[in-house]
Order: C-alpha cells, then sequence, then structure tokens
C-alpha cells in the first residue's frame, strides 16, 4: 500500500520506525493534502488558464466561429484552408525564419556583451546599466523609434549613412524587401529577451573555474582555443537555457514587437506577418475566430516542436557537470 | 616581460573602446526617443540633430492637457499591482511544497510546471479571448489580473530555487518546535527571501508597464486603455488629421514611458542581478 517515496520523506527520519503504524499514515495524509493545499491556487490555474483553454482551443477550431459568437461545427475545413492558402505558408515559413534567426542573433549579441561585462573594468555597473536598458523599456516605443530611425525622410541611419558616403541616401529601411530583414533581426537585439539572456549568461561566465583558464594558459593556448575548449562546453547548459526560453520568446513576443513596427498585414509584402500577427488579423480583422483558434492550434504544434527538438539537440551537445 | 605588458595594455584599450561602441548602440533609441520628444513636428520630420534647435515643451503639453494619459497611468499602475500581488502570494505559495515537502506526483507536477513555461502564450490568447467573453470580463484588466492569482509557471520556479538554496535544518528546527508548514513558510522561508520577492516584484512590475500583447487582444475602449495601447493610438495623429502621425508627441510619451522601468532598474539592479544568480540553472 506505502509508495515507495515515503522512505525519502522527511517524516519518517524523525518518527522513526517505532511510530505506530496508524499514526504514520494519518500524519502522511496530513502531508500530503498540505502540500496540496499550497498547490491550489496552481491547480486552479493550470485546469483554467491552461488545459481548459487547450482542449476549448482544439473544439472551436473545428467550427467556423465567427467573433460575434455565432458558430457551426465544421470538421476540419477549417486546417484544409489553411494548408491551401499561400498567405498562412508564407507566415508558416517567416514564423520559422523569425524564430531561429532571432533566437542566434540575440544569443550571439547577449553572449558579446556577457563577455565584455565579465571583463574585470572600473564602470562595469555603468555599462551593464547601458546594456541592460533597451531591454526593461516597452517594446512599442522601441518599435516607434525604430521606425523614425530607419525612416526614409530624417532617418538617423540614412543621415549616418549619407554623411559617410557623401550622397543623399534615401532608404525605407522597413518597407523595402531587401533591408526589412536585417534592420528587424537589429532591432531585435533591443529587446528584453536580449536583457535577460546576457543576465543568465554573464552567471554562467562567472560560474566557469578559472583554474581551467589557468591550465590552458599555462598550455600556450589562445583566446578561441580556450573560447572553444572551455568556455563554450562549460557554459552550454545556460545556452541551452537560453535558446529554448529564447526561441519560445521569439514566438510570442514576436507581435508585442512586430505589430507597433510593420503592422499585423506584416509590411512590406507579408514579409513579416508571423503566426501571432495572422492570428491577430484573422480572429480580429476578418472576424474568423475558428480560423484563429485553427492557426493557435498550429502555434501551439509548432512551439512544442522547437521545444522537443531543443532538448533533443541538447542531449547530445550539453556538458553537464554531474 | 616588457613586450607583455604592452599587449595587456594595448588589450584594455580595444576592450574598453569595443565595450563603449556597444554602449552607444544599446543607447542609441533612448537617446533618440528623448531628443525627439522636445523637438517641433516640423523639425521632427526634417532634421536628425540629436539637440534640437528649438527645444519645446509643446509635446508634453499636448500628452498631458489633450489627451487621458493620467487615467492611463492609473490604469497601467492597478494592473501592475493587481498582478504583482497576485503573483508574489500565489506562486511563492506553490513553490514552497516544490522546494520542502514530498508527496506522491510532486515531479510530474514540477515537470508540467516546466512544461507551461514552454507554452507561448500567443498560441491560447483566442480561446481565453472567448472564455474571459463569456465571464464578461473583456474590456477590463481581469483576464490579466485574476490569472495572476493562480501562479506563474516562471515565477514559481524563480521562488522554488530560491527556498532551496535556503538551508533545510532551518525549517526542520522550526517544525521540531511544532511549527506547522504553514507556520515555516510565513516565519522562515518568507522573511530570508525577500531578495527574491524583490526580483519577482521588480521583473513582473516592468514586464506589466511593457505588456503590449494582451492589452491589445482584452481592451477595446478607451476607459481601461492601458500606456502601450494609448501609445498606440491616443498620442497617434495630430488632432483632426488621421493622416500625419505626430511623432514628436509620441516621443514625448514614450519618454514618459521609459523613465519608470529605468529607474526600477537603477534601484534594483543589485537585487535584479541576486535574484537572478541564487536561482541559477543548477539542481
Amino acid at each position: 500500500m506505502e509508495p515507495p517515496f515515503i522512505k525519502k520523506a522527511g517524516l519518517m527520519r524523525k518518527g522513526g520506525p517505532l511510530m505506530k503504524e496508524k499514526g504514520r499514515k494519518n500524519r502522511h495524509l496530513a502531508n500530503n493534502l498540505t502540500a496540496y493545499g499550497f498547490m491550489l491556487p496552481w491547480f486552479i490555474g493550470f485546469i483554467c488558464f491552461t488545459a481548459f483553454p487547450v482542449i476549448f482551443m482544439f473544439f472551436v477550431s473545428l467550427t467556423n466561429r465567427r467573433l460575434n459568437g455565432i458558430s457551426q461545427f465544421i470538421g476540419f475545413t477549417n486546417y484544409k484552408n489553411i494548408f491551401a492558402s499561400s498567405t498562412f505558408r508564407n507566415s508558416f515559413k517567416v514564423t520559422i525564419f523569425f524564430t531561429i534567426v532571432m533566437m542566434i542573433v540575440t544569443a550571439v549579441w547577449a553572449l558579446l556583451m556577457a563577455f565584455l561585462l565579465n571583463y574585470k573594468q572600473r564602470l562595469n555597473g555603468i555599462f551593464q546599466f547601458f546594456y541592460f536598458i533597451p531591454s526593461v523599456i516597452p517594446s512599442v516605443a522601441l518599435a516607434y523609434a525604430f521606425r523614425t530611425m530607419f525612416g526614409k525622410d530624417a532617418g538617423l541611419f540614412n543621415a549616418l549613412l549619407s554623411s559617410i558616403s557623401g550622397s543623399n541616401v534615401r532608404i525605407n529601411w522597413l518597407y523595402n524587401e531587401r533591408t526589412v530583414y536585417p534592420v528587424i533581426f537589429f532591432i531585435t537585439l533591443f529587446t528584453y529577451n536580449t536583457g535577460q539572456m546576457m543576465l543568465i549568461f554573464r552567471s554562467g561566465l562567472n560560474d566557469v573555474p578559472v583554474d581551467l583558464y589557468e591550465a590552458a594558459d599555462i598550455d600556450g593556448a589562445g583566446f578561441w582555443t580556450k573560447f572553444g575548449r572551455i568556455t563554450l562546453p562549460m557554459i552550454s547548459p545556460v545556452i541551452l537555457f537560453n535558446t529554448v526560453t529564447g526561441s519560445i520568446s521569439a514566438l510570442n513576443g514576436s507581435f508585442a514587437l512586430l505589430y507597433p513596427l510593420t503592422g499585423d498585414t506584416g509590411d512590406p509584402n507579408k514579409m513579416t506577418q508571423v503566426l501571432s500577427l495572422l492570428i491577430y488579423n484573422e480572429a480580429f480583422s476578418n472576424y474568423k475566430v475558428g480560423y484563429g483558434c485553427a492557426l493557435s492550434v498550429i502555434l501551439f504544434l509548432l512551439a512544442c516542436v522547437f521545444g522537443i527538438a531543443l532538448f533533443g539537440i541538447s542531449k547530445k551537445y550539453v556538458y553537464y557537470e554531474n | 616581460m616588457n613586450k607583455k605588458a604592452g599587449t595587456a595594455k594595448y588589450k584594455v584599450v580595444i576592450v574598453t573602446l569595443i565595450k563603449i561602441i556597444v554602449a552607444v548602440i544599446m543607447f542609441s533609441p533612448i537617446i533618440w526617443i528623448i531628443s525627439g520628444g522636445f523637438k517641433t513636428l516640423t523639425e521632427f520630420t526634417t532634421s536628425t540633430d540629436i539637440i534640437p534647435k528649438k527645444p519645446t515643451l509643446e509635446n508634453y503639453i499636448y500628452v498631458f492637457k489633450y489627451s487621458n494619459f493620467f487615467k492611463y497611468f492609473r490604469n497601467t499602475v492597478l494592473l501592475m499591482l493587481g498582478t504583482g500581488v497576485g503573483t508574489l502570494i500565489s506562486s511563492s505559495l506553490v513553490a514552497y511544497p516544490l522546494a520542502r515537502m514530498d508527496f506522491p506526483g510532486k515531479n510530474m507536477f514540477f515537470a508540467l510546471i516546466i512544461a507551461t513555461m514552454m507554452v507561448p502564450g500567443i498560441a491560447l490568447i483566442v480561446p481565453q479571448y472567448i472564455m474571459f467573453g463569456k465571464f464578461g470580463w473583456l474590456d477590463s484588466l481581469l483576464p490579466m489580473i485574476v490569472p495572476a492569482f493562480f501562479a506563474h509557471p516562471y515565477n514559481v520556479f524563480l521562488f522554488r530555487q530560491f527556498f532551496r538554496s535556503i538551508p533545510k535544518e532551518l525549517d526542520e528546527a522550526a517544525i521540531m518546535d511544532g511549527c506547522s508548514h504553514m507556520g515555516v513558510f510565513f516565519r522562515v522561508l518568507a522573511p530570508l527571501s525577500k531578495p527574491t520577492y524583490a526580483t519577482i516584484a521588480i521583473l513582473s512590475s516592468v514586464f506589466w508597464w511593457n505588456e503590449l500583447t494582451q492589452p491589445v487582444f482584452y481592451i477595446n475602449g478607451d476607459k481601461w486603455r492601458t500606456l502601450t495601447i494609448a501609445l498606440m493610438t491616443s498620442f497617434m495623429y495630430i488632432k483632426g488629421n488621421t493622416f500625419v502621425i505626430n511623432w514628436p508627441t509620441i516621443m514625448a510619451a514614450s519618454t514618459l514611458m521609459i523613465i519608470p522601468p529605468m529607474l526600477l532598474y537603477f534601484f534594483g539592479s543589485s537585487y535584479l542581478v541576486e535574484g537572478i544568480k541564487t536561482s541559477g540553472l543548477k539542481g
């Protein structure tokens, strides 16, 4: 009757085998009930705000529900329409491209900043303030700053290029199909994601034992050798954590950045219409909530695939001390 | 020896230079926002000077006088307070048994909490929208505040990590003295975890101050509009003209919006680093 976990429980150690069987069972029951009592808020929250919406979403995705609530069961028609739609196929590709590139670009930049900050110097606190501060300001404010900095007229970037090249540069960076991606990925360096990763990388870098570097120095290893053979393997669990959270926040946070930057139609020419923008567009501009739910199901499954894939890769490459 | 000292000095100069360049890049949008707020519309659309030729306060006057700035500010503060109080209480309570007690299903529940951390909120927002609509909560702050009272997985994780770093002997001693688990939580762990409460309070406040996605979905009218939506709608156009975007006013409003999180970070950064460090990834 008694499950094996009881052996581990702290109660046993104190009560010892002398405690009467019945009393022990009662105390265990009380102990478990207390634990579940503490966990109650999460149980309720998980059921109401995660599990139920997931199941509900699958059901609504099988209807043609409109924003006004009128709905009818239509089977898998939404999914058929989705896979036949070129808008969706484009959006799906954009989402995967955006997520992977943003994950890599922000992680590399965050690691670079963490490296610079771990180079002990006076005024490091001030540098950290400058590096971290863009990630705590609202993404809307950031988006508007960059919309004007990369604007055609009186944009800071065009002015800089003009003064360097000597000619009058007038590029509409965010509306030009050739420049929009580099500019967007540059802007992602300023998001919350990057700042968060930088802090985590910093503590990861601090945890690398100094004697490893000292030993490498004695062997005459250069910077890149030390980086590739010591730093990267030692911080690989941190890199994994950052890429997992980074890909989720790229899926999640792209809305708050791209909606004020390029709109829910994903200008130019749907090149930035990630799935979250398409969901908003279909459900709230076209009132197709059932269709929006089917898209949400796909986004949900995509997030699962990303999570599983990253953990699969990690088994091969991540080094754990213990 | 002398040569080595020379290269070391050379290295310091290079590193410092890179550090400064990165700092300038990272801070450029903030300078741009602050400078833009003091420009007139004509200057903003014709000049890229960082220091305005004729600094003006008209944008700030417009924000305070002709928009409901104070109402949006109040709404955002209410949102921050509600979600902050909710998540601090509920997440720390949920983290306690995960860090300190043994009970059936513990590992499964913890795995489930980690798994829900991976679910992007945006994927569930449409079904939640329908659900909150049925509750009659749309166009209010409730769809964001109420869930905060039912534990946020990421915060549960941070609390659990911190609780585990506190010596277990402390609460074992308290239990020996006849303290209940409630007592251990409120009298031993919670008081010792002030840095984590502060960290999560700061992270949560900054998150909700900046949050755009959920208010965009849940709030339509002006009554409960938050500052982030107001920035996209209320200061957007010149009075009575929906074709000319009023950039300098947006920049002035943005300046007002970036100051509180900057101050929070400035005064809370010691907590923030400590909290994130102690909640590291091992164990």
